[in-house]
């Protein structure tokens, strides 16, 4: 499903050379609910960059859904991400003048779906995350947990290969945040859908099938 | 796979995006508006102020010269009467011709006691000044062939009110106290528009036969020739012409042509117009730097939108799409309302001026126009900027 082999990816020159990943091979089964783990400063963001097509790595393959891809450009790139990964952030990243199910449907108008298709799918998928009844509502209508679930939702819409989650229960508090799990759970359960948690929450890493943890640039070891 | 949101989609959205940054999108409309109405405003301005005065100077005809003799020697000018008189017989081009002698005195009315002595100008003229010059008598009569050499008048509009010093209105038959003699007031003038051509001005004159001139005026002789030209003349080569033939000892003439005279003063108009259409652009620039603002502000605040878009899958050219639709519906927009504006402006300016108001066909597309070069200018570099954002940098942390 994910695999990534031998990514390096080293950021300025010289005496201020960082090597932010050196040689990182791992592989995430379809249907997998895998949690990357490590301490601030370990690489961890840049993994995530990588796997979520935002950045190239200098060295090495990245593969999603059984493809090679190839970022021949920051057009070629957005295209790819808007058909292969869903996002969910820390920060929810709503936009707060755009209602539930606007918010939910922004990947599909990117894509170029009409309004009527857009609505209808963007229904259904914060239906999957039970907000079917907050639809209409703005973001600041909606609690901390609502928010995370219309973005799991928006992430959930344009039915992709991946959903990559960057400490999603960041921003939650320990009960919204045991929920955002479960929901993460649900949906990888009922649905299917593999995902890539990025933690630095052990419990949350926990409630994952496996964890790939990152000390320096490297994997440093897997738990099951 | 499909390549992204339609046009059509991507401007609802710019339109959404708008609307939801309220006051901000309505100050950058502002700034458009008021430029374009200024530049569509001072410009109809400058056409308005252009036709009016070139109709001052169509409304006496585009034929006529004036032939004024400059003195050549120490004595006065003396010009020939009789060769002017000639001139339509003698010169294929010329329709008319009119002879004045132009003098100053004092003039006033001998059954008035309580009217003071006015100072006006003393015009000795054949009748046929009234139709070269398009004189039309108010009261009374005008000058006639009869009228040779019997000292009769025609007071212009301003002189025969000024006689009257607030009494009953100047007639025909009341008699006037002139250089020393007694005249009879024939007619009164209606108000003549001063014309950059007049010899004189008619409303302060009082017009007698020019045969009366060597008693009444000091140099009683004709200094002056008004010509109707044949409407296919060339007055270029017809002005020379006449001036050698009304040329003598005493003075040599110069010719001054309407055509000529309209060819400078539209050159000198149109010089304004463009001056006003300058200030009116410098506006116009003012407010594309406001569109600039906006929108560069604009870009910075919607920074982690932007690249929330990009990361969901907006393609740079989708974003700068979305960000130069925005800043053209800002300056389409305000370019239209500006140019309803600054017409509004100029029509209002023409009523409380008295001017006709007149619009070339360009003039309202003026607005629109160059306010869609100035916000295209000033909203493509925003577009750009939107479209470099990174999406890690903009969503990164708080």
């Amino acid at each position: 499903m994910l695999a990534l082999t031998g990514v390096t990816k080293t950021y300025g020159d010289g005496v201020g050379r960082v090597t932010a990943l050196d040689d990182v091979s791992l592989h995430v089964e379809a249907g997998g609910f895998v949690a990357v783990c490590g301490p601030s400063g370990s690489g961890k963001s840049t993994l995530l960059n990588i796997i979520g097509l935002l950045d190239k790595p200098d060295a090495g393959d990245v593969s999603l859904g059984g493809e090679r891809v190839v970022l021949a450009g920051r057009a070629e790139a957005a295209r790819l991400r808007n058909r292969l990964i869903g996002f969910v952030f820390q920060s929810f990243q709503l936009l707060p003048r755009l209602t539930a199910w606007e918010n939910v449907a922004l990947p599909l108008f990117h894509r170029g779906v009409g309004r009527i298709e857009r609505r209808a799918k963007a229904l259904a998928a914060l239906d999957k995350v039970g907000l079917s009844d907050r639809a209409a509502h703005r973001p600041e209508a909606l609690s901390g947990g609502q928010r995370q679930r219309v973005a799991l939702a928006r992430a959930l819409v344009g039915e992709p290969a991946l959903v990559l989650a960057d400490e999603p229960t960041g921003s939650l508090d320990s009960v919204s945040a045991g929920a955002a799990l479960d929901l993460l759970r649900d949906v990888n359960e009922r649905l299917g859908v593999t995902i890539v948690m990025v933690t630095h929450d052990r419990e949350a890493a926990a409630r994952c099938d496996r964890t790939i943890n990152i000390r320096d640039g490297r994997v440093a070891g897997e738990a099951a | 796979m499909r390549a992204g949101p339609p046009p059509a989609a991507l401007a609802l959205e710019a339109l959404t995006n708008l609307r939801g940054q309220g006051a901000r999108s309505l100050l950058a409309l502002l700034g458009i508006v008021i430029g374009a109405a200024a530049i569509v405003a001072l410009t109809n301005l400058g056409h308005v102020a252009q036709a009016e005065t070139l109709k001052r100077f169509e409304q006496m005809g585009v034929d006529m010269l004036v032939l004024r003799g400059i003195p050549a020697g120490e004595g006065p000018v003396r010009l020939d009467r009789e060769t002017i008189e000639r001139l339509p017989a003698s010169d294929p081009d010329v329709v008319e011709a009119t002879p004045l002698a132009i003098g100053r005195d004092g003039v006033r009315p001998l059954n008035r006691r309580q009217v003071a002595e006015e100072d006006a100008m003393i015009v000795a003229v054949t009748p046929a000044i009234f139709p070269v010059a398009g004189l039309d008598v108010a009261r009374g009569r005008a000058l006639g062939p009869f009228d040779a050499c019997v000292p009769v008048a025609v007071a212009g509009s301003v002189v025969a009110r000024d006689l009257t010093a607030g009494q009953a209105v100047l007639e025909p038959g009341e008699r006037l106290s002139l250089a020393g003699y007694v005249f009879t007031l024939v007619g009164v003038l209606e108000p003549a528009p001063l014309e950059a051509l007049s010899p004189v001005d008619y409303d302060r004159s009082i017009l007698i036969p020019l045969s009366c001139a060597r008693r009444a005026l000091a140099a009683g002789d004709p200094t002056v020739a008004l010509v109707r030209l044949q409407p296919e003349a060339d007055p270029d080569r017809t002005g020379p012409r006449l001036a050698a033939a009304l040329g003598n000892a005493t003075a040599t003439v110069t010719v001054r042509s309407a055509r000529e005279m309209i060819a400078a003063m539209k050159r000198q108009t149109g010089l304004i117009a463009r001056l006003l259409a300058g200030i009116g652009g410098i506006s116009l620039v003012v407010g594309g730097i406001g569109v600039l603002n906006v929108m560069l502000m604009s870009v910075m605040e919607r920074r982690r939108e932007i690249g929330l878009r990009a990361a969901l899958g907006a393609t740079p050219a989708d974003i700068r799409t979305l960000f130069a639709i925005e800043a053209a519906i800002l300056s389409l927009g305000g370019g239209m309302l500006g140019a309803a504006l600054g017409m509004s402006v100029t029509v209002l300016f023409s009523l409380l001026s008295g001017w006709d108001y007149v619009a070339a066909w360009w003039i309202p597309m003026l607005g629109p126009a160059v306010a869609v070069l100035v916000g295209g200018a000033f909203g493509l570099y925003p577009a750009f900027a939107a479209a470099r954002v990174d999406p890690i940098e903009a969503l990164r942390a708080e």
